[in-house]
């Protein structure tokens, strides 16, 4: 079956008003990079598609306390948006530059693990989904936006039209271990941030991809950490932790075995990476 | 719903196509207006040699639906080959041996394109990043790599004395 109508709405509100008309049937597609490639091989076929190029959610703004991402923007426009640099170089760590010309910010919350290398930063900085449907708004926290494997609170008429990051206070780091250093699905994708007061971490957070059903954050090692001195005894306890709170699966590019022993490695490299920012901001 | 009108800019000329829904430019760049150059390899995304410049950046053809890029400007191989002779990118190609059976040449080049627009003098590490979604099966990256940097080179040289599309 070929498609038989593609819609281009000029706005959100034709938007949503094309899905409250065509209900579940109508297929949403933003910079198209997850949602062709499986309508190409024909496992999808959708009767109806409505593209989001051109409804107007490609604005980034900022208002108290808050920056405001369209679902639209695509991850080239976040690798040159300075802002965040854990966003930077969460964007470079997708697919590769033709990709990022199309793939967007709201499409990777979709992404199917072990993709996601954006959202999982945004789970870092505690980011809220705003949803928009005919009926109106509701703002969900990232956190609670995934309900299991390729399933999200999204009801039938709603959109993602922005996400919320609040602006960060503390330290980043990011770090993608895959295959190769670009354009490679991760094996595990570690997203932290961490605030000091004084030695002692006063909020931890940490988010991975790659090794579970969606983005995820690691609540038992963030807790552990938090009130400790980053020092190697708690790292490496952080590290287990986040392997235990786990649930990786085997694929072409590596094993579940394989992904959950490099989650402790990459959580430590990460970490290690914000002790050397304090160390050198000190100086 | 009905075929529709897609208006477009496609190298250099004003292009008008009649599309079915969700047909990709790729399908419009070869199958309606023979622009073979563009190829088609696994629509997927996943090899870069349906790669085009939709606005002087470089996008997969096959991912991307033709009215989506109405009123925009598209860059096939085709357009950057001068009428007589190569472009600058295309003679360092033949220099490097960077072509062997061809098939990621058109996106390989079409990358270089896009980044020496945005940056004239890459560096090494600046050639690998803007080439990791385009594939070769053959001929392998070192040569590819070298004739992009080549091309900077002589694009540099000839800076002044003439212009290059
Ligand atoms: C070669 C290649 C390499 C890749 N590499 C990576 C990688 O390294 N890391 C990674 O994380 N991903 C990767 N991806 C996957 C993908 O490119 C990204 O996840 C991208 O961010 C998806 O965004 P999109 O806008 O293209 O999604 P689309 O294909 O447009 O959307 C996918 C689905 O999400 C839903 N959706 C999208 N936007 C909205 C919205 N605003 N509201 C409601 N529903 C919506 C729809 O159901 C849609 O069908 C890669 C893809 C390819 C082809």
């Amino acid at each position: 079956m070929t498609t038989q109508a593609y819609y281009l709405p000029k706005s959100v509100d034709e938007a949503v008003g094309l899905l409250a008309e065509h209900g579940p049937s109508l297929l949403v597609m933003a910079g198209g990079t997850i949602a062709m490639p499986l309508i190409n091989d024909g496992i999808s076929f959708p009767e109806r598609v409505m593209g989001l190029r051109r409804a107007g959610l490609d604005s980034i703004s900022r208002s108290n306390g808050h920056h405001a991402i369209g679902a639209t923007v695509t991850l080239s426009r976040m690798l040159t948006w300075d802002e965040i640099p854990l966003l930077q170089k969460a964007a470079h760590n997708v697919g590769g530059w033709a990709i990022r010309n199309m793939a967007t910010v709201g499409g990777n919350l979709f992404a199917p693990p072990p993709s996601g290398d954006f959202a999982v930063a945004l789970l870092a900085l505690d980011a809220q989904v705003v949803l928009t449907s005919a009926a109106g708004q509701r703002v969900v926290p990232l956190n609670d936006f995934y309900t299991g494997f390729m399933t999200t609170v999204v009801q039938p008429g709603e959109l993602v039209s922005e996400i919320r990051v609040p602006v960060p206070a503390g330290q980043t780091a990011y770090l993608k271990f895959a295959r190769r250093e670009t354009n490679t699905p991760s094996i595990v994708t570690v997203a932290a941030l961490i605030t000091l007061d004084g030695q002692r971490v006063s909020d931890a957070r940490l988010a991975l991809n790659g090794v579970g059903p969606h983005p995820f954050r690691a609540r038992r090692a963030e807790s552990r950490l938090i009130g400790s001195v980053l020092d190697e005894a708690a790292i490496a306890h952080a590290g287990e932790l986040a392997a235990e709170a786990s649930d990786p699966m085997d694929d072409a590019v590596a094993s579940a075995w394989y992904r959950r022993k490099m989650i402790p490695v990459m959580v430590r490299r990460a970490l290690a990476q914000i002790v050397a920012k304090e160390a050198s901001d000190g100086i | 719903m009905a075929s529709r009108i897609v208006e477009f800019t496609l190298n250099g000329r004003l292009t008008e196509v009649m599309v079915k829904p969700l047909t990709t430019v790729q399908t419009v760049l070869r199958e309606q207006l023979g622009y073979t150059a563009t190829k088609s390899g696994c629509k997927q995304g996943g090899c870069g040699s349906c790669t085009v410049l939709v606005d002087g950046q470089p996008m997969m053809s096959c991912l991307l639906p033709a009215e989506d890029i109405a009123g925009q400007d598209v860059v096939t191989l085709e357009g950057l080959t001068p009428r007589d002779g190569l472009h600058p990118l295309q003679q360092a190609f033949v220099d490097n041996y960077a072509a062997q059976c061809g098939y990621c040449t058109s996106g390989m080049i079409l990358v270089g394109k896009a980044l020496l627009d945005s940056n004239p003098e890459p560096l090494r590490d600046d050639i690998i990043d803007a080439l990791a979604g385009n594939y070769c099966r053959c001929t392998a990256y070192e040569p590819i790599i070298e004739a992009i940097q080549d091309a900077a080179g002589r694009m540099a040289a000839s800076n002044g004395k003439e212009a290059h599309r």
